[in-house]
């Protein structure tokens, strides 16, 4: 009843604002709205908690970052701070933030985005010390952020401060627009970091005013090219056009004058899509894939995506504790197959690095050190492995392959299966756990094989390889067991490293150890995006899942 | 409430499960067996269900003879195939030779079609036929081990521990089955993959692998499932407890066990039995959906659930790999519904005076 | 009456304690965590996180403070800010006190939408499941009643077979088979209706029909079932020696009597519906409370676990409660006692 409730409203609105107005200037058909939807759970729209991708993206076009992405090429360019620089040590970096950005909300009553107003009545702007302000409540333990713990090595007090320590955080503001942040050590990749959501502007005035209801659309300040009109909780969230936002280059004003946010699963999206309910869907059932390949050709689309799909080894328990199991099993998966399986144009994987993230080590550049499927290449590791340890083929210990349940993970599981049958032999029990006993299984009891998939929270090979393989351990993300000196001085070495070419070297050798020297894990493929977008809708393709929607039109 | 009481809820219990009250003894001067058979052997409808439930039994202990392919093999060059015969019927299946738009994959080598691994889905809906019906067989087994002896125990005894008991079978009423199952299924699968060798755990989870994971189904199945043969079997004591040759058997000084599964049990077992091959197909369906929520067998063992769930994800492609494994679902609790009500009828001595 | 009143009210606490006690020992034996996630948390950040929800008190102490929330009515002042651990079902301004107000049924904040409380879960889709449950259980009864009927009352013929067949088909397409073929069919190609959604009538239909086909078939054969039971009876005999005719000794005399199993089942039916269905519910895209029964078990979202389970117990045990009384009022023999 609701929204019929809402719909009539909004229509008598309209038809008040129309006769109400002489000119008539804005009539319903103007009005640009593009519909989409995102798969169900409900989304969080403060900075400091926001987790995934159905969150970043709303947030990026309410909050945008003080640094953001070319969606073509993923470069850092401007955000918020129209530019920045950094100290000769390299630990400091100072941003220059955008002048007289205002804060605004959207207000139901009058229909409209308006600017927020303080004590004295003039408009609040979006100054630097909002952002010392987002970022000190994003490391405070009792707002509970997830991501704090990635900023935390890169800004000085930062571990001090989430363990709830009285500290000096490495953010300060100069004067109103101008910001500095401070790490206890140098990367390249800071400035990424320091424009991912948990360092923010955020309202202080607003989150004391309504406390753990702030987000909720009425009471949702905001400063980007979007402001939040509707939201009902895993249902729908509407996003409205921010008349004041001062456009930038890099930051456009935007042509759609609403986006509507439904929650849905795939197939349900699909269908609605299908229907014509909906003008762009970000993802699509794959097993639907060949018959939309063949029916809506111009409406598809496949694009690189931001994860790797891989199967990693516990290298403390028999008989994967030996390296020639390990790259036995890892040649005999027949990549070129499984992607033909999950046939979604993915792309097979030589490297736990995705190529396509800055100094991304490509399989073209080193095809010596990238993992290859190889079945000769695979029997004869496996007739090391029986040499070495005296076995024959009967002896060998039982293998479980275990993955989180999902009919697609099954799918490529069996496949593996039946690779290492066929190839090796050897036949592995496959099982199930649901997501959560899963990872609680990974950290504590790994079995033989694991399945996975990370995705970069910035692009950058840092968040691959480093962010995951740098450590070891129940407390880490690595479950492996495996780690060696020499490796992680490697990844060390291409943290602070500036140079692209030479970074990108130095973690193809870091890769290598990893992928297939040591064989610690089996990189598979590389995820792409498929979406369908309706042909009047003018867009790009962001090559890190974050859709610029304030660059999109829709053609009338 | 004294123990005798039959509150509503009780008496209803019984009847839900669409059973009649039967008194425990021969009345006919010829085996009341004999007469249940013959009136079985007249219901067509049973009889066809008895026919389908046989032949399904014959084909999964004789699947490696009757399929046509290994239900494990992948053909990597069919995935998603269909024959011509069904890319007639479904007018959205258009074969991949008709451009613009075509996209199945024809192979007439299958005469269902294959799965999106290049699986013969009519092998698979055969070997899946073991599970179903060790579902079907299973459940029962359990839900009647606990369930009746639970009921029988809780009427015999009666007063306080009665209520006792009871009060425990409304607290498993109120609890979502669901909710209880996920749980249970979780609580199993994690808890029992860390156990050393030798250990009870190891030994269980051993016993799961060996049933390619349905050993948890089993049981997931029959703690959620006792509580009607419970409430069930407490009402058929009650009804018999006051009669004569109880009685006797108390006043000549049996011992309670005695009594109860030498007098009480062979005389309420009737009800009990067909009660529960009318709740058959309910086991069937949850084991669908169990597979539906991913807590289902291990593959790459087929079940129907497992296999409708899967063909659900393209349901709108390839209609034919959610449907025929429905099929096959539909028929067999067809097939347990109506000997189901066969048997009910069959046992039912008024059953022969009015039709 | 009172005094039954009383003990039925004493018996739904006494359930509810016993089921919330069983989930929460349960529910925190299961590995996992609602901070769990694939990416492991900074070990300080999890802490905090523990710290925040009192996750990391002894169980019995978490266990004794929720119980105290949710049973335990407090007077607070008036006027307070919106915290989702402070979020009460009930608010009542006390009257003749100045500045208090009686707050009653926290259930506490989610994990996993910190910005949400279990209360505003349960205030934004209840609501919506309750819609569709009774609308499925209408669409049950229409269909499975009377198939049941005919089947009793042509007992082993064609009829027969063809109405329980068609009960079955209910029972054996499941909803994820049933659900998207009619969306296909009546939404996408025919496009008389929205594919997903739920608001207006017409994103009704399918849904209902979808979920109550399905249902269709036990109230079907239980139908079939108790009223062949009653056909036996004496006074059915009696009725017909005496020359009534079959109508009406059907309608009149034999059904009054067969819908009393019927109605018992009805009753947990109708709370089992009301209280959310999964796989409708994710079909069609409909904001019920069924799917948090699922993924607030896969998310471990503690507070949202205790939360549906209690509601959906409370509306069992009500509805175990409406069934009694409706069966007393069936068959005046039966008391209450």
């Amino acid at each position: 009843m609701h929204s019929r409730f809402k719909s009539v409203l909004v229509v008598c609105a309209l038809i008040v604002a129309v006769l109400g107005s002489s000119i008539g200037l804005t009539s319903a058909q103007d009005i640009k709205v593009l519909h989409t939807a995102y798969l169900p759970g409900d989304v969080i729209l403060d900075p400091s908690l926001a987790t995934w991708n159905n969150e970043i993206q709303i947030i990026n076009q309410t909050y945008p970052g003080l640094t953001t992405f070319d969606e073509n090429t993923v470069e850092i360019q401007p955000g918020l701070a129209t530019d920045w620089s950094v100290s000769d040590d390299g630990l400091t970096y100072t941003f220059n933030l955008m002048h007289d950005v205002p804060w605004v909300t959207y207000d139901a009553s009058a229909g409209e985005v308006v600017q927020i107003m303080d004590e004295s009545g003039a408009p609040r702007v979006v100054t630097a010390q909002d952002v010392v302000y987002g970022v000190t409540r994003t490391f405070d333990p009792a707002t509970g952020s997830q991501y704090a713990g990635v900023l935390a090595p890169w800004i000085v007090g930062g571990e001090a401060a989430l363990a709830g320590e009285a500290t000096e955080l490495g953010v300060a503001a100069v004067d109103d627009y101008t910001l500095t942040f401070t790490s206890p050590k140098a990367a390249s990749f800071l400035p990424m970091i320091y424009g991912m959501w948990m360092s923010r502007p955020e309202p202080q005035w607003a989150i004391e005013e309504y406390g753990d209801a702030w987000t909720e659309a009425g009471s949702y300040p905001s400063y980007g090219a979007f402001a939040l009109k509707e939201w009902e909780h895993d249902v729908q969230v509407t996003l409205v056009k921010n008349p004041f936002w001062p456009a930038t280059e890099t930051l456009p004003e935007p042509k759609l004058d609403e986006v509507v946010f439904t929650y849905l699963e795939e197939p349900a999206m699909l269908a609605a899509y299908e229907a014509g309910e909906l003008d762009w869907i970000p993802t699509i059932p794959l097993s639907d894939l060949p018959r939309l390949q063949a029916q809506y050709p111009d409406d598809l689309h496949i694009g690189p995506d931001t994860c790797t799909y891989y199967y990693g080894f516990n290298t403390e328990i028999a008989p994967t504790d030996n390296v020639h199991m390990r790259r036995a099993l890892s040649m005999a998966i027949d990549r070129a197959t499984i992607v033909q399986i999950t046939a979604g144009g993915q792309i097979p994987a030589g490297f736990f690095t995705r190529p396509d993230v800055a100094a991304g080590p490509s399989q073209e550049d080193y095809p010596d050190l990238a993992i290859h499927s190889d079945v000769d290449g695979a029997k004869a590791e496996l007739q090391a492995y029986l040499d070495e340890t005296g076995q024959t083929l009967e002896d060998i210990p039982s293998i479980t392959l275990m993955h989180n349940t999902s009919s697609a993970h099954a799918t490529i599981a069996q496949a593996v299966q039946q690779m290492w049958k066929d190839t090796l032999g050897i036949d592995v029990q496959i099982s199930a756990q649901d997501a959560q006993t899963y990872n609680e299984t990974l950290r504590r009891d790994a079995p033989n094989v694991w399945r996975l998939g990370w995705c970069y929270d910035y692009p950058d090979a840092n968040s691959f390889i480093n962010d995951v393989y740098r450590t070891k351990g129940p407390d880490s993300n690595n479950h492996t067991g495996w780690g060696t000196d020499e490796f992680y001085a490697l990844l060390d070495e291409a943290g602070v490293t500036e140079d692209v070419a030479a970074r990108t070297e130095l973690y193809a050798q870091a890769e290598y150890m990893l992928v297939n020297e040591s064989a610690a894990i089996a990189p598979i493929y590389y995820y792409t995006s498929q979406q369908m977008t309706k042909p009047s809708v003018e867009r790009s393709y962001a090559v890190n899942r974050i859709e610029r929607l304030d660059k999109w039109d829709i053609a009338q | 409430m004294s123990a005798v009481d039959v509150t509503p809820q009780e008496q209803t219990a019984s009847s839900a499960s669409g059973v009649m009250q039967l008194g425990g003894r021969a009345q006919q001067s010829h085996s009341p067996w004999m007469d249940a058979w013959r009136r079985l052997r007249r219901n067509r409808a049973a009889l066809v269900g008895f026919v389908i439930i046989i032949l399904n039994i014959l084909a999964a202990i004789f699947a490696p003879q009757v399929a046509p392919h290994n239900y494990t093999d992948q053909n990597y060059l069919a995935l998603n195939s269909a024959p011509s015969w069904i890319v007639d019927i479904f007018p959205k299946m258009k074969p991949l030779e008709e451009q613009p738009g075509g996209y199945v994959n024809v192979n007439d080598d299958y005469i269902l079609g294959t799965d999106n691994l290049g699986r013969d889905l009519l092998s698979r809906i055969i070997y899946g036929a073991r599970i179903s019906l060790s579902v079907a067989f299973i459940g029962p087994f359990f839900s009647l081990l606990v369930g009746t002896i639970f009921g029988m125990v809780s009427g015999y005894v009666g007063g306080q521990v009665d209520n006792l008991m009871m009060r425990i079978v409304d607290i498993m009423y109120a609890f979502p089955t669901l909710l209880l199952v996920i749980l249970l299924m979780a609580f199993f699968r994690a808890s029992f993959n860390e156990g050393d060798q030798g250990t009870l755990a190891y030994k269980m989870n051993q016993l799961d692998a060996a049933f390619g994971g349905m050993f948890f189904i089993f049981i997931g199945i029959g703690l959620t499932s006792w509580m009607d043969t419970a409430r069930l079997a407490r009402a058929q004591v009650l009804s018999i407890r006051e009669k004569e040759y109880i009685e006797a058997a108390v006043s000549i000084g049996s011992r309670n066990s005695t009594i109860i599964f030498r007098h009480i049990l062979p005389n309420i077992l009737g009800p009990i039995v067909v009660a529960e091959s009318l709740a058959i197909p309910r086991y069937i369906s949850f084991e669908a959906f169990l597979s539906f929520i991913g807590l289902g067998v291990n593959p790459p063992r087929p079940s129907w659930g497992a296999m409708i769930s899967d063909g659900s994800n393209a349901l709108i492609s390839y209609p034919n790999q959610a449907i025929f494994p429905a099929l096959a679902l539909f028929f067999i609790m067809f097939a347990f519904n109506f000997m189901g009500d066969g048997l009910r009828d069959a046992l039912d001595p008024h059953a022969n005076k009015r039709v | 009456m009172g005094q039954y009143a009383v003990r039925r009210f004493l018996y739904l606490l006494m359930v509810l304690l016993v089921v919330s006690a069983i989930t929460f020992f349960i529910m925190h034996q299961i590995p996992g965590g609602p901070f769990s996630t694939e990416k492991k948390l900074n070990p300080t950040v999890l802490q905090n996180l523990n710290q925040k929800y009192h996750l990391d008190d002894p169980l019995p102490t978490q266990y004794a403070d929720y119980m105290v929330d949710i049973f335990i009515p407090r007077v607070t002042s008036q006027e307070k800010v919106f915290s989702v651990t402070d979020d009460y079902l009930v608010n009542i301004n006390l009257p003749l006190v100045d500045d208090a107000a009686l707050r009653w049924i926290n259930f506490g904040p989610s994990y996993k939408s910190p910005t949400l409380s279990v209360n505003d879960i349960v205030r934004d889709h209840l609501p919506v499941s309750a819609q569709l449950g009774v609308l499925a259980l209408l669409v049950a009864m229409i269909i499975g009643i009377p198939l049941g009927i005919l089947a009793a009352l042509r007992k082993n013929t064609t009829v027969d077979y063809i109405s329980m067949g068609t009960a079955i088909l209910g029972v054996s397409v499941p909803v994820i088979v049933l659900g998207p073929t009619l969306k296909y069919i009546f939404a996408v190609e025919l496009g008389w209706v929205p594919t997903s959604g739920w608001g207006d009538f017409d994103q009704m239909i399918l849904p209902a029909f979808a979920l109550g086909f399905a249902q269709s078939a036990l109230l079907a054969r239980l139908t079939r079932a108790s009223l062949l039971q009653v056909l036996n009876e004496d006074y059915i005999r009696t009725a017909y020696a005496k020359g009534l005719r079959q109508r009406r000794v059907v309608i009149v005399h034999a059904m009054k009597n067969a819908m009393i199993p019927v109605m018992t089942i009805i009753g947990p039916l109708f709370a089992a519906l009301i209280t959310g269905t999964f796989v409708t519910e994710r079909v069609f895209g409909i904001p019920g409370l069924g799917s948090y029964f699922v993924t607030s078990i896969t998310n471990r979202d503690y507070s949202v676990i205790m939360g549906t389970t209690l509601i959906f117990a409370f509306f069992i045990v009500v509805a175990n409660f409406l069934v009694d009384l409706t069966y007393a009022w069936l068959d005046p023999r039966i008391r209450l006692s």
